[in-house]
């Protein structure tokens, strides 16, 4: 393995990598160089001593000095970047093998600011001849040379994360891989040799270790303390022996934290987009957390397309010339690329004046550039989009529901469409309202929580416990029961737990609260760089307001409102190397808005609707409660009776209030029958009275079993 | 309500009980029109339609200066008030708690302010922990609604506002039997009752040529101090700015059945110029009652924008003219009744030329008693007044 080949290989990418700047200039010039030189005496340095430094550099090389092009900027994001390759790998693995993947991720704090992360799969498992080589050589994979719509797309990602750990802790990587139950198991630990960007095997003599099948394996892992969960636990707690899969580990300077761009945010957004994964995570705090799959059906397999001829470039298609083998140049368009029929590529060749019957591999830098302007001449259709799968709009109803708390959930997957010849697809679903956990629970189980916390202060208490309170909310919840911020949570009053339970339920928490934007490429949730994105810019850049939210100009709109956003491609255009954020290519931004905009109908709808059956509600109730008094008043004025009277008035005011309700919404506009159809399907509506998942001292965590996600039978009983 | 109502309940019984006391023919007539709004209600109970009360519209859209009269008078627009209306709802709720409350005081012959009945009405609403109403200034504009809606006066529903306004002068009244000399008042004068109708108030005696209505008490006790209405055998009345009804009933009754000419000292400012409109051509809000109110023949006799030089008066004397002043001399400018006399209208740009008001005080600078002793009579003398 050459650098000089994965070099290039990095070139054909388009993407910066540095190809060897062999400036070996031929002798002539060189001659003529220390010439000058002598004449102007003094010079620093010749040709000659430079040409002596200029050498290879390896892409390995390249990239442990520029780490942070890969997402290793800092501890934090190592670590979160680690255990993200790992598991996209995995994932990637697991379904294009077609096996329901379950993951499991353990962090283990292994000394201050060092970590251990390992990342196991059920996977197909990897052969023998393969590991070294897909764990300890950068740029190397299967998925790069294809169109094919995956996770990882560049083969840099995990092999990088083993050589940023072996940088920081000089520490090797282990992998551990099985490929069936009856056969070995194999157990590598490896080292990256930067300087050739070749892998180095440091166990079994260079060649690892292969650890038999059945007990005796058990055993030999036992001894040698390697790292393999050997069982799967259902939900149920009916338990199956893993018959393949691969366990990376991995140890490595970082730093754990949560919140924003942590590691449980990675995990708990890839939950989302990936409802048919079971996620085992196991913190180093020592906390196990579970993300169960919500279906066992795998995603529809994505198609490997040829590329199409309109995302083509100028190098890229004289290169493709010179790798042809004996073709036509017909013959070479309609095998190279998609969507082109051999009229297509006749009118092609017309165009360019080019022979259609002319050796491809013959075919020189001019007549390749008319080539290149002809092909952009050319109607040419659009890819086939089949080759991206979207995760639906059902799948993505589940997966919001499953973790983000609300009332109202829709989606809206967008028909495929193409930018620069690379097809893609965009998908947004949203999620609104629901009272935070706080606002739901109840006396008993507020005093349970109270009396279990081990948090110091009740303000503690209140941040640790419920989801969606922040400092902010803490703060006013307890300004509102008056109760002293330090107080211990174990030694409240009856009363005071009371008062808390009260101004929990009645502090708005969802004041001030901005909206809360998703992002996914290819179902891997993107953490940084939200303001650069192209999915971001999009969100603040649709008018929210005609859909109820509030949103000042240039910002997010602000309200109880999650948004998630999902771009699916054989090829995302990331801006960086570290995939953090989306192009705005205008054809991505068009899609984006359509079904941005969709959602925002959607939710539009049920806010107005809500609105009207609260508004209907005080109306009713407003007339109720001065009918009486105008009753009485009457009846003392001509003797009429009272009772007799209010029966009549009520009356009038049930058919009064029904028919107003029919006629005007909120904003006296005369509502059409039309109107009152459905959502046009999947959306998802929490009633309100439902109690939800109580919240659990330990974490939010929610119980697998409530989701049920029915679309229209829960929206009829609520209008 | 239940609490409430139980209570109220045993005040309202006698209604029944012929004991009350006795009604007079005007009486019965207001609790016809009373029952008549009731039966409104009932009636569209009754037949499953959302009731409701038009109300005349006491605005600006809705009055007009009649020429002839020279008075203002209320236009025919009047403003629906439904009860199944969600802003409306409460205001139609507490129209109908009025003419009850209305109607318990004729029944029982008493008399009480609007604050009272306020009180009288004021209870929680059963069931809620709203009240009917929230404050007098909720209420105040209801009584005045079912004083038009019914075209009864406020008098004729046993509902006065507070006592304002004092009266001295060669003039003896009779109010509720008891005599009243007002010569005889000392400092502080005779109270002009709220209502001055023929039933309270008979006048016994009137001698006087005519009467001065100054703006203000303090102004009013100046006069009275000088004796300045013995010396020019006039009858002497106060407002306290704006003149309540009852000042402008005793005013139009001295006017229109003694024929005595009425003469208004108002401060050189937009709002005495306002004042005086009232009490000349009636207010806006109070547009149906002009045909008892307004008096046209009203005369406006100082201070005028002019004084400043004629009595030359010292600049720091004056008040400079606000942006609100000015807006609002523009506005009284385009009253239609100010608007075919010219007079006024250079008075008006006087004004602004100027650039400043004085106010009737302004004389004290040049002597305690100049407004009686000079002022005053030299404008009668001269009969410099403005229309």
């Amino acid at each position: 393995m050459s650098t000089a080949k994965s070099a290039q290989s990095g070139n054909g990418n388009g993407q910066q990598t540095p190809a060897s700047k062999n400036g070996s200039a031929d002798s002539a010039a060189e001659g003529q160089a220390a010439q000058v030189a002598g004449e102007a005496g003094g010079r620093r340095a010749t040709a000659q001593s430079m040409a002596a430094k200029q050498r290879d550099i390896s892409v390995s090389e390249f990239f442990a000095k520029n780490r942070h092009l890969l997402g290793f900027d800092n501890p934090r994001k190592a670590l979160l970047t680690t255990v993200k390759e790992a598991v996209d790998n995995s994932l990637d693995a697991c379904e294009e093998a077609g096996l329901v993947p379950e993951i499991w991720v353990h962090i283990e704090q292994t000394r201050p600011n060092r970590f251990k992360v390992g990342v196991q799969d059920n996977g197909p498992g990897i052969m023998k001849k393969q590991i070294p080589l897909i764990f300890g050589k950068l740029l190397y994979g299967s998925k790069f040379h294809r169109l094919r719509m995956s996770r990882g797309q560049q083969g840099i990602g995990i092999s990088a994360a083993g050589m940023y750990g072996m940088l920081t802790t000089g520490k090797p990587v282990k992998i551990i891989s099985k490929v069936s139950p009856r056969r070995p198991a194999h157990y590598y630990e490896i080292q990256i040799d930067t300087k050739k960007n070749v892998p180095e095997i440091l166990n079994g003599r260079g060649d690892g270790v292969d650890i038999p099948p059945g007990e005796e394996g058990r055993k030999y892992i036992a001894e040698h303390e390697i790292e393999w969960v050997a069982e799967i636990i259902a939900p149920d707690g009916a338990s199956s022996e893993v018959k393949s899969g691969t366990r990376v580990t991995i140890e490595l300077e970082a730093r754990f934290q949560r919140g924003r761009g942590s590691v449980d945010e990675y995990l708990e957004q890839t939950a989302i987009a990936n409802p048919h994964v079971t996620l085992h995570y196991l913190d180093p705090e020592g906390n196990e957390r579970t993300f169960h799959r919500s279906t066992t059906t795998l995603p529809p397999e994505p198609k490997e397309i040829k590329p199409h001829p309109y995302g083509i470039e100028l190098g890229q298609l004289v290169t493709m010339l010179k790798d042809a083998k004996g073709e036509t140049l017909t013959q070479f368009l309609t095998t190279s690329f998609s969507r082109v029929s051999p009229s297509v590529a006749r009118n092609i060749c017309e165009t360019a004046k080019l022979s259609s019957r002319a050796a491809a591999r013959r075919i020189g830098r001019e007549e390749a550039d008319k080539l290149f302007h002809a092909i952009q001449e050319t109607r040419i259709l659009a890819p086939a989009t089949d080759c991206i799968t979207p995760i639906g709009e059902e799948l993505l109803l589940k997966g919001l529901h499953h973790v983000v708390p609300g009332e109202f959930y829709c989606a809206a997957t967008r028909p495929p469409a193409v930018y620069r010849g690379n097809p893609f697809l965009i998908e947004v679903a949203l999620a609104y309202g629901g009272a935070s956990s706080a606002q739901r629970v109840s006396l008993d189980v507020l005093k349970q929580l109270l009396h279990e916390s081990d948090a110091r202060t009740l303000r503690q208490f209140l941040l640790n416990t419920f989801d969606g309170v922040g400092s902010d909310g803490a703060e006013r919840i307890m300004k509102e029961a008056q109760i002293g911020t330090r107080q211990s949570p174990a030694k409240l009053k009856p009363s005071e737990v009371q008062r808390l339970l009260t101004a929990m339920r009645n502090v708005n928490l969802s004041e001030g609260q901005s909206m809360q934007v998703l992002r996914y490429a290819n179902r891997v949730p993107l953490q940084f760089k939200q303001r650069d994105c192209a999915i971001t810019e999009s969100v603040i850049n649709t008018n929210w307001r005609p859909y109820g939210l509030s949103q000042s100009r240039g910002s997010l709109p602000s309200g109880p409102v999650s948004v998630m956003v999902h771009i699916a491609s054989v090829w995302v255009p990331f801006t960086s190397e570290s995939k953090e954020a989306i192009a705005s290519y205008p054809e991505i931004q068009k899609e984006l808005r359509l079904g941005l905009q969709t959602v925002g109908r959607k939710l539009g709808m049920y806010l107005r609707r809500r609105n009207k059956v609260k508004q209907e509600g005080e109306r009713r109730n407003i007339f109720l409660r001065y009918l009486g008094e105008v009753a009485g008043a009457v009846s003392q004025l001509n003797g009429a009776s009272r009772e007799e009277l209010y029966q009549q008035l009520l009356e009038v005011a049930k058919r009064k209030t029904a028919q107003a309700d029919v006629k005007l919404d909120d904003r006296g506009r005369p509502i059409g029958e039309e109107d009152e159809e459905d959502f046009g399907g999947n959306v998802l509506i929490v009633p309100p009275a439902d109690p939800g998942p109580l919240p659990n001292a330990a974490g939010p965590q929610r119980p697998a079993g409530e989701r049920t996600a029915t679309t229209q039978s829960t929206q009829r009983q609520l209008f | 309500m239940a609490k409430k109502k139980a209570r109220r309940q045993p005040a309202a019984a006698p209604e029944a009980a012929p004991d009350a006391a006795q009604l007079t023919a005007q009486d019965h007539k207001t609790l016809d029109a009373l029952r008549e709004m009731a039966d409104g209600v009932v009636d569209a109970a009754g037949r499953s339609r959302p009731p409701h009360l038009d109300i005349p519209s006491r605005s600006l859209s809705n009055v007009r200066y009649n020429k002839a009269k020279r008075f203002i008078e209320m236009g025919r627009g009047t403003n629906r008030r439904e009860l199944f209306n969600l802003s409306q709802a409460k205001s139609y709720m507490q129209t109908m708690l009025v003419g009850s409350g209305c109607k318990q005081l004729i029944q029982q012959g008493k008399t009480t302010s609007i604050r009272g009945l306020y009180y009288l009405l004021k209870h929680t609403i059963e069931g809620t922990r709203e009240e009917t109403f929230d404050d007098q200034a909720d209420c105040d504009p209801i009584i005045e609604d079912v004083e038009v809606t019914l075209n009864a006066l406020r008098e004729e529903l046993h509902v006065y506002a507070s006592n304002r306004g004092s009266m001295v002068g060669n003039v003896v009244v009779n109010d509720s039997g008891d005599e009243i000399d007002c010569s005889r008042m000392g400092s502080g004068g005779y109270t002009i009752p709220s209502i001055v109708e023929p039933e309270v108030i008979r006048f016994v005696k009137v001698e006087a040529d005519f009467v001065l209505h100054v703006e203000k008490d303090t102004v009013w006790r100046r006069f009275n101090e000088d004796k300045f209405w013995r010396k020019h055998n006039c009858i002497l009345t106060h407002g306290q700015g704006q003149p309540p009804r009852g000042v402008r009933r005793m005013l139009h009754r001295l006017h229109h059945e003694h024929h005595l000419p009425v003469y208004c000292l108002l401060d050189n400012d937009p709002w005495g110029y306002y004042i005086y409109s009232v009490i000349k051509q009636g207010s806006i809000n109070l547009a149906y009652e002009s045909r008892r109110m307004a008096i046209p023949g009203a005369r406006y006799l100082g201070l005028r924008s002019k004084d400043f030089e004629r009595c030359s008066l010292s600049p720091s004397v004056t008040i400079k003219l606000n942006d609100n002043d000015i807006k609002r001399i523009k506005q009284i400018r385009n009253y239609p009744w100010f608007e075919n006399k010219p007079a006024w209208k250079k008075e008006l740009e006087l004004m602004l030329r100027n650039g400043f008001k004085l106010e009737v005080e302004a004389l004290i600078s040049k002597d305690i008693s100049y407004v009686t002793e000079q002022y005053v009579p030299a404008r009668l003398q001269d009969e410099d007044f403005l229309d």
